[in-house]
Parts: structure tokens; C-alpha cells; sequence
């Protein structure tokens, strides 16, 4: 779970929101980290349902969720049910080479699909409709930077 | 005969000089005779039976009289004979059973040789020759009763043979029915193989009517390319060991028929009798069905095989694309080098493609529930207009919509049709473009109760018996093999036929989608 500082920041000055990364393959879900942290994102990777499960009991609580579905020990629409349950109306992201195994009963708001394979471009566009330009101080607790 | 008879019982003539002679004492003791015969009569139950009130007897009693006088007249000729011939055919048309004329005769008999004995000359002779006399009635009686009895049995096997006839009609109704309502083809060939029983069923499969058909050669009904070569399959059943093969069968409006026929052979000895009954049972849409379900059984276990492995590609193009996009990143911020980015847009649209194909077939290998709702013919081909202008001129093809006056609305899922018009028309388009363009026409018609909807083009056509609708066969370059495939799926997800018709240029795809309500089943 490395860090490493916004080189663009695209939140004026604000703290980066933070994307938690759930992908069983290690790999790619690293590449996409890197990506998305030099495009300004603070960007957390987990490696399989029992992970993020762990993590999501921490603070902070992402501001968004990058998962993919089918995973080891939990796949991603238990994942999306214990975030929500933890921060209702988190925004979700589902990868997957599985587009029919998205649960439609997951809450709101629904979950943005992409099947596999991602082309990266299209994931941020989507983080950053997802996620705009800080408009007020909501949700203040997940936005603060983690050591 | 009568003379035959006076020779036979030996009457002379000097037996009729002696009857008359005693006729003249006898005659007025007649009356008192009758009148003793028909007492005896009426005294018996069965004879009885026959006498249906006084006057009758009165005037059976003068005609007894009558009788005797003539009896006792000398006069023995054909006359006399035909005279009581007719009476003897009274007593046969009143029902008089021959026993009570037997018993009526030996009462005269009694009465006049009783007589004869008390007033004759010569009673010795006199007897004798009343006894021949006598005889010769009791032949002509008899005579009367065979005749009669003759014409009943005549009668009788004239009515027996009627009502044979009857029930032979009846078995042969049974039988015409059977055939006639038989929900098979039955067909009696001769032994050279010409039509000489043709039943309803027939004539409904085939469109030919009897009258047409009959003393035809079976041939006809064979489609023109197995003429020649296969020997006519019906003629090879009649003529072979065979009971049973199944053919196929040429109609009236040149459709193609699967039948089904078994062979019944019957011994005959003249050639135009017929030598076989062959009954067939249409299976075409069994047939259909069965190549429907065995397509299906084949694709569901490739398919659920090969969609793992297809979702399984997805992850390892996955990192490959992620790490194309890193590259071509690196790339741009090292200052873009443009071969290196050449390649590495390559690398990418061939991901993509990959992509694309494990899509598609997983679109085509895991069947979707229908999304029905009430759909427009006009916006479904407007929308495809829309989707495929730009292509058609890109490869120089003019495309036309040819809509019915008003517009067709039937249940189905709009998008997945749509699907199925853009595949169609987009392979008429791709297959013009090598030829330089063309013209394709997306025609929709309304039948009674279905929609027929045909894309024509006047480009090169399509091979015949190629396996076009078969998974992963393509002609075109970069083709996945699966358009068809899906288009085949959709249009039977819909209870719908597709069908193809090609000879150089003039190829038309033809889609046939029933006319079901909106309010119908949502599956």
C-alpha cells in the first residue's frame, strides 16, 4: 500500500481523494495505482475481497471504490455491501471480466461497470465525473490525506 | 309340358270321356262339396288364417264350384292347364303353405271318388281316371308352388347380394376414409413407378390435386437435382428391399419437402395396378426442430466451456492493455517518438479486437432473456438507416429503405433486432465493397401474421451450403464468424425463420418474425 504525493493535483490544493484499488491481479491493479497517483489521485491497492474487507474497517474510508468482482474469500458485491454499510452512498467502480456477476440489488448509487480489459483513459474520466473539483467540505473525514 | 304330364300320369282320352260323363251326374252335388271342404277349412287354424271373412269363403266356395265343374268338363287342353295354373298362384299369393293344398286335394279326392263310387256306370274306371286327373292337378299345384318358390330364392340372393353390396360399400367408405383422413401421405405407385393413389394428405404437402397427379411418374415429385443422380428415391423403395427411407419431396410451388416413407408392396399382375402403397410423414419442421435443438445443445456445451475460457482471456488482456497505456504514457513524456507510438497503437487495437471477439461471443454463446416490448417496424429501420449511412457511402453503396405504407407494430425486443439489421445490412455493405459498391435494400413487409423483413444486395452472393449461420465462419478479413451466429440466435429467441436465397447479384436475407401481441409473454 504505497504512497506516493500528487504530482498533479487536480483538486486545487485540497487534500486528493482517495481510490481504493481492490484487484486480485497484483499487477495491474499496481499499474493502475501508478496511473492514477501521477494523474493526481491518492490511491490505496488491496489484493482480494478479505483485504479489502479489513481495510474498509479502517479509517479513512475512501472516497471511491475501484474493485473487481470475482476475487478470492469475498468478490466485489460483498466488498461494495460492508463499504456501503460503513459509508452509505459510496461511489463504486466494478472492472471485471465478469459483467454479468454485478449484483443489481447493491444500493445507490449504482455502480459504474467496465469489463475488462480497462482501457485507462475511460477509468478516469469516470473517477473524475465521479469524483469533481471540490465543491464543499462534505464528507470531510475521507478526503484528509493517510499516512 | 301340360302334355308331357297327361303322358306321364297315362290320362287318355277315354279317361276324360269317363270323367265327363260322370261330371254330368256329380254336378249338383259340387256345391254340397265345397261347402264341406272350406267347413273343414275353416275348422283349422293355419288355413283358417288365410280366409278373411263369409263373402270371401262364399265366393271361394262358387269358385270351388267353378273348379269342379271345369275339373269334370272332358276338357283337357292348354287352356284348362293355364286356367288352374293361375288358381294354384292365387293359393301362392294368399300364403296358402302347400301342405293345406296336399290335405284340400285329398278331401276333393275323397269326396269325388265317394261319389263316382255311388253314381258312376263304371266307378272302377271312373276312380281311376279322377285319381289321374287328380294327379295332374296336384302337378300343376306343385308347378305353381316351385315357380314361386324359385322366384323367392332368386329374390332372397338378390336381396342377400344387396345387402352385401351395402356392406361392401360401407368397408370400402371405412377404408377411403382411413386413407383419405390419414394425416400422412399415402400413395399407391404402380410397378413402374407411376401415381395411381394419391390421398388428401398428399395433395395438402405436395399442392398437387388428384386429377393432376394420377398416372404421373413419381419423379416429379423428386427436386431436379436428384433426378438424375440418386435414381428418384420413391421408384428405388418400389423397387428395392427397403421398407422405409427418408426423401425428399418436390412441390407444386417448388418447396422442398423432408419426408419420411415406408413401403407396403402387394402383388399384382397387371402394370397398371398398383405394386406399392407408400405412406410418408411429413418431418420437415421436426427436422427443422431438431437441427434448432441439436444447434443449440451443441452451442450450450461449447458455449459454457468456451465462455470460461473467454472471461478467463479478459484478465490477462487486461494487464496488457493497462500496460499499453503506460507505454504509450512513457512515450508521449520522453517526447513522442512516432514509430513507437505506431506500435504501440497497434499492440492496442489489437487488444481491442480481442476484446471485442471475446464480447461477441460471449453475446452469442450465453443466451439473454428477450427484452420484449412493443416495437415499430418504421423506427427500428430508421434507426438502423441512421447507424449505417455512413458506412454504405464509404463503400461507394446506395442504401435504400423500402417500408411498408403503414407502419408494423408486434411485440419483440427492438434492440436486439436492430442488432440483427445492422449485422445483416453491414455484411451486405462489406460485401459490395470489394466490388466497387452496389445497392442494398432494407425492404419490411406485413403478412397475415407475420413480418417479413428481406436485405438485398446485388454484390457477389454467398456460397452455397456454406455453414454461414455456424459459429466462427467468415469470408471477411478480420471477421469474428460470429455475426450470423448471433443474428441466427435473435431471430430464433424470437420464434422467427431466417433464410437465404443467393445467386450473383441478387442475394436476400429474409427474416420472418411472427406477429405476436405487445400484451404476450415478456420472455
Amino acid at each position: 500500500m504505497s504512497k506516493s504525493p500528487s504530482s498533479q493535483p487536480p483538486h486545487g490544493g485540497q487534500p486528493a481523494p482517495l481510490v481504493l484499488v481492490v484487484d486480485d491481479d497484483a499487477r495491474s491493479a499496481r499499474l493502475i495505482a501508478q496511473m492514477l497517483r501521477e494523474d493526481g489521485f491518492n490511491v490505496e491497492v488491496v489484493l482480494d475481497g478479505a483485504q479489502a474487507i479489513a481495510r474498509l474497517t479502517q479509517a479513512p474510508l475512501p472516497d471511491v471504490l475501484v474493485t473487481d468482482l470475482s476475487m478470492p474469500h469475498a468478490d466485489g458485491n460483498s466488498v461494495t455491501v460492508f463499504a456501503r454499510s460503513q459509508k452509505p452512498g459510496l461511489p463504486v467502480i466494478f472492472v471485471t471480466g465478469y459483467p454479468h456477476l454485478a449484483t443489481a440489488q447493491i444500493g445507490e448509487p449504482s455502480p459504474t461497470l467496465f469489463t475488462k480489459p480497462l482501457a485507462y483513459a475511460e477509468l478516469k474520466i469516470a473517477l473524475l465525473r465521479i469524483l469533481p473539483p471540490r465543491a464543499a467540505g462534505t464528507e470531510g473525514a475521507g478526503l484528509r490525506p493517510i499516512k | 309340358m301340360w302334355d308331357e304330364l297327361k303322358r306321364y300320369v297315362r290320362f287318355t282320352t277315354a279317361d276324360a270321356q269317363l270323367i265327363a260323363a260322370f261330371g254330368k251326374l256329380a254336378a249338383p252335388e259340387f256345391p254340397r262339396i265345397s261347402q264341406e271342404f272350406y267347413d273343414r277349412i275353416r275348422e283349422h287354424e293355419g288355413a283358417h288364417a288365410v280366409l278373411t271373412g263369409e263373402e270371401q269363403v262364399a265366393r271361394l266356395q262358387r269358385s270351388l264350384v267353378r273348379w269342379m265343374e271345369r275339373l269334370c268338363g272332358g276338357i283337357y287342353d292348354e287352356n284348362y292347364f293355364e286356367e288352374h295354373s293361375k288358381i294354384g298362384r292365387v293359393h301362392v299369393k294368399i300364403g296358402l303353405a302347400p301342405r293345406y293344398m296336399l290335405s284340400a286335394m285329398a278331401l276333393i279326392r275323397i269326396a269325388l271318388t265317394q261319389l263316382a263310387k255311388e253314381r258312376s256306370s263304371d266307378p272302377d274306371r271312373t276312380k281311376n281316371a279322377l285319381n289321374r286327373l287328380l294327379d295332374l292337378e296336384l302337378a300343376i299345384m306343385f308347378e305353381t308352388y316351385q315357380d314361386a318358390m324359385s322366384a323367392r330364392i332368386r329374390n332372397t340372393g338378390r336381396l342377400k347380394s344387396e345387402n352385401d353390396g351395402r356392406a361392401l360399400a360401407r368397408l370400402e367408405h371405412l377404408y377411403a376414409n382411413a386413407v383419405e383422413l390419414a394425416p400422412v401421405l399415402v400413395l399407391g405407385l404402380d410397378s413402374s413407378g407411376h401415381i395411381r393413389l394419391w390421398n388428401h394428405e398428399a395433395e395438402r404437402v405436395t399442392g398437387y390435386a388428384r386429377d393432376e397427379i394420377l398416372g404421373r411418374s413419381s419423379d416429379a415429385l423428386l427436386p431436379e437435382d436428384l433426378r438424375g443422380t440418386e435414381g428418384a428415391r420413391l421408384t428405388s423403395i418400389v423397387a428395392g428391399p427397403e421398407a422405409s427411407a427418408e426423401g425428399e419431396l418436390l412441390t407444386r410451388a417448388g418447396k422442398v419437402r423432408h419426408v419420411v416413407w415406408h413401403a407396403a408392396r402387394v402383388p399384382v399382375n397387371a402394370e397398371d395396378e398398383v405394386a406399392m402403397f407408400v405412406m410418408g410423414s411429413d418431418v420437415t419442421d421436426t427436422r427443422a426442430m431438431e437441427e434448432r435443438t441439436r444447434r443449440a445443445e451443441k452451442l450450450a456445451a461449447v458455449g459454457t466451456l468456451a465462455a470460461g475460457l473467454a472471461h478467463e482471456i479478459r484478465n490477462p488482456l487486461n494487464g496488457a492493455q493497462l500496460h499499453v497505456a503506460f507505454l504509450e504514457r512513457a512515450i508521449l513524456k520522453k517526447g513522442s517518438d512516432p514509430q513507437m507510438l505506431e506500435a504501440v497503437n497497434v499492440v492496442n487495437d489489437e487488444i481491442k479486437r480481442l476484446a471485442n471477439l471475446v464480447t461477441e461471443f460471449l453475446d452469442f454463446a450465453r443466451p439473454r432473456p428477450l427484452t420484449v416490448s412493443p416495437a415499430s417496424l418504421v423506427a427500428m429501420f430508421t434507426r438502423t438507416q441512421a447507424m449505417v449511412t455512413s458506412n454504405a457511402e464509404n463503400a461507394n453503396v446506395k442504401f435504400a429503405c423500402d417500408l411498408p405504407s403503414a407502419d408494423v407494430a408486434f411485440a419483440a425486443d427492438s434492440a436486439r433486432l436492430e442488432q440483427v439489421l445492422l449485422n445483416l445490412v453491414g455484411n451486405a455493405i462489406e460485401a459490395l465493397e470489394p466490388t466497387g459498391g452496389g445497392h442494398v435494400t432494407l425492404r419490411g413487409r406485413r403478412q397475415p401474421r407475420h413480418v417479413v423483413i428481406e436485405i438485398e444486395d446485388d454484390g457477389p452472393g454467398v456460397p452455397q451450403a456454406a455453414p454461414i449461420y455456424d459459429a466462427f465462419y467468415s469470408t471477411k478479413k478480420g471477421g469474428t464468424g460470429l455475426g450470423l451466429a448471433i443474428t441466427h440466435r435473435i431471430v430464433t429467441d424470437h420464434k422467427g425463420t431466417i433464410d437465404v436465397t443467393s445467386k450473383p447479384g441478387r442475394t436476400i436475407f429474409r427474416v420472418t418474425l411472427p406477429l405476436t401481441q405487445t400484451d404476450g409473454d415478456d420472455s
